[in-house]
């Protein structure tokens, strides 16, 4: 088997590390979202955040066309 | 009989001297609620402990026994179920004191079924809040231990389950799969984790994280016992809307030892993701033990493995948020701050992204079933390290540090995305004593190849009956 190579990322708290959501876009977004909290709370919670924006990059970098959502998600028998 | 050897015998063993009335359910149950006592303030396994109801149960089954009313292998041997499935008159708290005095109103199917086989419900089992959690932390209820080394995690979010099968408090356990809830822990405490195929166990009474990805599942000491309780909580349920219509098999028919045959693909991308070492070796000894036992081995690619992280934390974000958005803006300030954090996260996640992940995940079903054209099988670690340390926020794989949420969840979270069955069954420990799980996977609702493998395996070797230093 090849050795480790890939560089990917592995977690949230990992993806967080990347900056792709600016504090002011995610204190405007908080706001119309109802979310609230300590400021240190905000902080850790900006932190995730950036991983969702990141997991959104992924999945946009992915050739989807043709594949319809199952919105009713079930292995057939066969 | 010595009651430390009553605890650790498997469910197919004890259900033999039941039925042959050479031990009673009396006896196995007063045994295990002398090693829960002895162990209890190290694990912290339970939330809910039913010793008094447990006992009455014992009684009522050593009657029905005696009369002749045996229904099955099931019948008098202790069951621990994670506390996010409903019992009737049992509280049931998902691991959230905001649910610390719910008493549901009636079972669960899962546990309707084992009440019907004649199990016993020893107690309701600690697991990470709202099963949002790879580590089996609890503020509310104390965090988990790992029976290997108690500093350690037992991996999560069925945390519990895993280290009171592994500790010999339960003779079977159920945890919940929804990016590995059901096989993290198993592989980090050394014990059996069958995430069966999605619609196969039903999932009605089970609190949600997230309705496309949960999977019940049984959490035991050998494949043996995974097979029995299979037999018992497979099936059917039209409560659940996602439940399958499919022929439920007798599950221990797979129990054969053999392995001619069987094609085995081992995904490249696996070993290319950060691993430790240890690990790595231990999980390649392995499937060269099924080699040499007449598998067919090869080395398969599967490119959206290094997707599904993505798609996963996606879907389960979006789904998690969803379900728990009233109890956040109720009781969110209750709440774990982490977890409280990762359902307030999800709320950022837009529809059209939400739905790009579900199209993502149609491609990587896409992907594994035309690998498992080719092979029956596919194999490889269940995780990435042994457990980290209890709060760890970082662990090393390898030469590489990342975080202990992404490590923990890093080969398991693809087999919730599809649904297809995976097992993990132990396969080493570490120099440090801490167990390492092979985590083997099929296709949709061939439970019986994924428990032939694994069983071969597991008879091939003595990693199962290693017990805790407890």
């Amino acid at each position: 088997m090849a050795a480790a190579q890939t560089v990917r990322p592995t977690g949230d708290d990992d993806m967080a590390s990347e900056k792709q959501l600016s504090r002011e876009e995610f204190d405007h977004l908080a706001k119309l979202l109802g979310v609230d909290g300590e400021p240190a709370y905000l902080d850790e919670l900006y932190s995730q955040t950036r991983g969702v924006f990141i997991n959104a990059n992924i999945l946009r970098e992915i050739d989807v066309s043709g594949a319809e959502p199952d919105m009713v998600f079930m292995p057939p028998a066969n | 009989m010595d009651t430390l050897e009553i605890c650790y015998m498997s469910a197919g063993d004890l259900s033999k001297l039941v039925q042959n009335k050479e031990v009673s359910p009396v006896e196995i149950i007063d045994a295990h609620l002398t090693r829960i006592e002895a162990t209890e303030p190290v694990l912290n396994s339970f939330i809910t402990l039913l010793a008094d109801e447990s006992r009455a149960a014992a009684r009522q089954a050593e009657k029905d026994i005696q009369a002749g009313r045996y229904r099955g292998p099931l019948h008098g041997i202790p069951v621990g179920l994670k506390d996010l499935y409903n019992t009737g008159g049992v509280r049931t708290t998902s691991g959230s004191k905001i649910f610390d005095t719910f008493i549901p109103a009636e079972d669960c199917t899962v546990a309707a079924k084992f009440q019907e086989a004649g199990a016993i419900l020893l107690g309701k089992l600690n697991m990470h809040q709202f099963a949002y959690g790879p580590t089996g932390e609890n503020p509310d209820y104390g965090h988990m231990h790992n029976p290997w080394d108690p500093d350690r995690v037992t991996g999560g979010s069925s945390g519990g389950s895993g280290s009171a099968a592994a500790a010999g408090q339960c003779t079977i356990t159920t945890g919940s799969d929804t990016g590995g809830s059901i096989r993290i822990p198993a592989a980090l405490c050394g014990i059996v984790g069958l995430k069966p195929t999605y619609g196969l166990v039903s999932r009605w009474g089970l609190t949600a994280l997230s309705w496309s990805l949960d999977h019940p599942g049984p959490m035991v000491r050998t494949v043996e016992d995974a097979a029995i309780t299979m037999n018992v909580i497979a099936g059917y349920d039209p409560k659940d809307v996602a439940s399958a219509k499919v022929d439920i098999p007798d599950y221990t028919t797979a129990l054969t030892g053999d392995v001619r045959g069987l094609r085995i693909g081992m995904p490249k991308e696996y070993f290319e993701a950060p691993l430790d070492p240890q690990v790595r070796k231990a999980v390649l000894d392995a499937v060269s033990l099924l080699e040499s036992m007449g598998a067919v081995v090869s080395e398969v690619s599967f490119p959206m493995f290094n997707q599904s992280q993505a798609i996963s934390s996606t879907i389960l974000m979006a789904e998690a948020s969803a379900y728990h958005r009233d109890l956040l803006e109720k009781d969110g300030h209750q709440l774990y701050e982490p977890v409280r954090q990762r359902l307030e996260a999800g709320l950022f996640i837009s529809a059209a992204d939400y739905l790009r992940a579900q199209q993502a995940r149609a491609l990587l079903d896409q992907e594994g079933r035309r690998l498992l054209d080719d092979v029956d099988l596919l194999a490889g670690p269940t995780e990435p390290v042994t457990a980290p340390e209890i709060m760890a926020s970082r662990v090393m794989a390898g030469e590489q540090e990342i975080g202990v949420v992404g490590a923990l969840t890093q080969y398991t979270r693809p087999y919730n995305i599809n649904g297809f069955p995976a097992i993990s069954v132990p396969c080493g420990f570490s120099d440090t004593g801490m167990p390492i799980g092979l985590q083997l996977a099929g296709k949709p609702f061939d439970e019986l190849t994924v428990l032939r493998a694994a069983h071969a395996y597991e008879q091939a070797t003595d990693w199962h009956t290693r017990r805790p230093p407890l």
